[in-house]
């Protein structure tokens, strides 16, 4: 199998976005592919993937990477829409790997990508909570942060992981994101004031007891892009590209009632050792990490079965300020969904893009010095299809 | 008549299934026959959701992940003041959403006398 | 302006009402928001804040600023019978504003609700403001409420439980009223309503500059 490689990067920025859906996928994608020096003419990209899991049900819009293959003027690429999820993204990302890795193709172009702010929030998080068993759980009215709430108790109860710990990695991801230009809310929260003060409980009111609205992730319009190539083309491009090292998914009971043990998220456990094994590298060859903290427990959670600390403890390490910036494992450089935004189809693109630029020493203010391997976890449903990545800077 | 809530039964294994699903997880058999699943059942976790989807005019929800006896843990709605993690609960089938044309029956937890 | 007997016969007669009590909450930001009542005199101010939102389509701003505009010159120029206005600023400056009116002893007649800093959920705050004044305060037993935002409203709708009462008239016209009861209010007021008081002097002197966003 030939080793692939990501060339170009593009990232709008993430919040309101003005538009239409395919102008706001066409903006990250050219932005990549001006960032890999390739023209947008026919020819150049032989396959597109479009990750996105509105694009139908909200938008309205179907055959989204044809439409965006002819817009971009680069017929006649092969093209796919990819949806799996919130994890969409990282979906597409390893599907353009084994098209390049096999042989068949030498660039591809994957763009990722959510308009959810032109429905109510209502509405977006029906949209959302249909991932869920129809029968068994969506029909009750059932949301991800209905069961985000119920895993969040249960990592409390057996962990000792309390209010202030989620608060204080929301409050670490935000202040990364006040040095990501591309992050959606640039405002840092006050520890204090979301978490002790006295008007706490009315500021900061639960959501999904016991997670508060500041654990929760925004709403959010956005689009993310890559371009990867096969590393044996490399020198066509102008700067070296970096290397997907390794690639693992797996999935987990639909029904999260039925989930074996309900604090493990066994999914992520085994996509994370399956890349690992794949890019032949353990959790300490990590630098730098981006886990999908649509909920902050989750960052807590996939930060331990990601095999950065033990069961039960990343809590503490994030307490002791392990994850931060300049940290034993910095988490969420970029600002994490909590920060940096959601929109669904585009946060595991988005998720590489951070990784890329933190291993191609681009991070400004949040780099992680000398940054050689990247992780991304991208967590689809709630935890029943999870796709991990890694990324690793070649020494020249 | 009230609706009711089933279990599904492998025809092979007697392996118990909620939801149904299309092959039996511990013997890949394809038959099943409907037993009722209800009566007694212990609460695992919970929460009380504050932002509810489309369709819902409430305040809040509670909702929690039960075991039955037989062993079976199914997510449903709690309908009681007090919850409480490791609580006894009744099993109870209600309307837990309202349709267009049609309700949508589950799972209504109390607590167990 | 001479107050004439023509201009005495024109100005609605006062109740007197209890004023409200400043308050502060402190935000997520960890910035601090005092709510306070303003005299008339302070009006002309509060009305320039809200003058360039009437050009705004998204979300109603043009309609709601448009009638705030001119319940607050109402107010200003005694033509409005026993109307308030609650105003929010952080640091002086002004973040959002409420008002509404009494009816009569019992009812209250809310008005609008308008947030100028967005991002912190202040609307949420300066709403439940209000109806503690109403409640709370002037020891009113309901306030009468319409919206014009679907979006807004419909929260308010849901959290607060508001009692449909279509049948019942609101000066504001058209839109179904919704009631905020006594009852109601003591339910929710826990979770919604926040701040300590008192104000410092210091506090309160900054807020009364009413800095224009």
């Amino acid at each position: 199998m030939r080793k692939v490689g990501i060339a170009g990067v593009g990232h709008t920025k993430f919040g309101r976005v003005d538009g239409s859906f395919l102008e706001m996928l066409s903006l990250a994608a050219v932005e990549a592919l001006d960032d890999a020096g390739i023209k947008t003419a026919p020819g150049s990209v032989d396959q597109v993937f479009v990750a996105t899991m509105g694009a139908g049900m909200i938008n309205r819009i179907s055959g989204v990477a044809s439409a965006l293959v002819d817009t971009l003027n680069l017929r006649p690429a092969m093209a796919e829409t990819v949806e799996n999820g919130p994890a969409s993204g990282a979906s597409a990302v390893k599907l353009a790997y084994m098209a390049v890795a096999s042989g068949i193709c030498d660039v591809v172009l994957v763009v990722g990508g959510e308009m959810m702010r032109v429905v109510s929030g209502w509405e977006a998080t029906d949209f959302v909570a249909t991932m869920l068993h129809p029968e068994a759980e969506y029909q009750y009215g059932l949301t991800l942060p209905a069961f985000a709430g119920m895993f969040t108790r249960l990592y409390m109860d057996k962990y000792g992981v309390t209010e202030k710990d989620l608060a204080i990695i929301a409050v670490k991801n935000h202040e990364n994101a006040m040095h990501n230009p591309v992050a959606h809310i640039q405002l840092v929260p006050d520890l204090h004031a979301i978490t002790e003060d006295e008007d706490a409980h009315v500021i900061n009111p639960y959501v999904a007891e016991p997670l508060r609205m500041y654990d929760v992730c925004p709403v959010s319009d956005g689009a993310a892009a890559l371009v990867l190539c096969a590393m044996d083309i490399a020198d066509r491009f102008p700067g070296k590209p970096i290397r997907v090292a390794g690639i693992g998914q797996a999935t987990d009971t639909h029904v999260v009632a039925e989930r074996e043990v309900p604090t493990d998220l066994l999914a992520v456990r085994l996509a994370a050792e399956r890349a690992y094994r794949m890019a032949g590298l353990k959790p300490e060859d990590i630098d730098v990490a981006e886990l999908h903290d649509a909920f902050q427990i989750l960052e807590v959670a996939i930060s331990e079965e990601a095999g950065f600390f033990p069961r039960g403890e990343g809590h503490l390490a994030a307490r002791r300020g392990d994850t931060r910036v300049g940290g034993k494992i910095p988490i969420n450089t970029s600002g994490g969904l909590k920060a940096k935004g959601h929109p669904l189809g585009a946060t595991g693109v988005s998720q590489v893009v951070e990784l890329v630029r933190q291993l191609r020493g681009e991070g400004g203010g949040r780099q992680v010095q000398g940054a050689r391997n990247g992780l991304a976890v991208n967590f689809g449903g709630f935890g029943n299809n999870v796709v991990a990545t890694i990324l690793s800077r070649e020494e020249e | 008549m009230e609706p009711k809530m089933n279990a599904y039964k492998c025809t092979q294994c007697g392996q118990l299934h909620h939801p149904a699903y299309f092959i039996c997880r511990q013997c890949g058999n394809r038959t099943f026959e409907a037993v009722p699943l209800e009566g007694e059942a212990t609460l695992l976790t919970f929460t009380r959701v504050y932002n509810l989807p489309e369709g819902y005019m409430k305040p809040w929800i509670a909702f929690g992940i039960a075991r039955f006896t037989n062993g079976l843990c199914v997510s449903g709605q709690i309908d009681s003041d007090y919850i409480a993690a490791g609580m006894k609960l009744t099993a109870t089938v209600g309307v837990v959403k309202e349709g267009v044309g049609k309700d949508y029956f589950g799972f209504i937890f109390k607590q167990a006398d | 302006m001479i107050i004439d007997k023509m201009e005495q016969s024109l100005r609605p007669p006062e109740t007197p009402m209890v004023p409200y009590p400043a308050k502060y909450i402190t935000l997520a930001s960890g910035e601090k928001m005092v709510v306070h009542q303003i005299d008339r005199e302070d009006v002309p101010r509060v009305l320039e804040a809200i003058k360039p939102m009437i050009t705004v389509e998204k979300d109603f701003y043009d309609v709601v600023a448009a009638r705030i505009y001119a319940e607050l010159l109402g107010y200003y120029r005694y033509r409005v019978k026993d109307e308030y206005c609650l105003v929010g600023t952080v640091n002086g400056v002004i973040a959002g504003q409420v008002n509404g009116r009494m009816l009569d002893e019992k009812v209250g007649m809310s008005y609008h609700t308008m947030t100028l800093k967005r991002g912190l959920r202040i609307g949420a705050q300066l709403f439940a403001a209000k109806m503690e004044y109403h409640f709370d305060f002037l020891g009113q037993e309901e306030v009468w409420i319409v919206a014009e935002s679907p979006i807004g409203f419909r929260r308010w709708m849901i959290e607060y439980e508001l009692e449909s009462r279509p049948e019942q008239w609101h000066e504001l016209g058209g839109v179904p009223t919704f009631v905020l009861t006594k009852a109601l209010w003591e339910k929710h007021k826990a979770n919604k309503c926040t701040g300590r008081r008192p104000v410092s002097e210091e506090m309160l002197a900054t807020a009364k500059k009413l800095i224009l966003p």
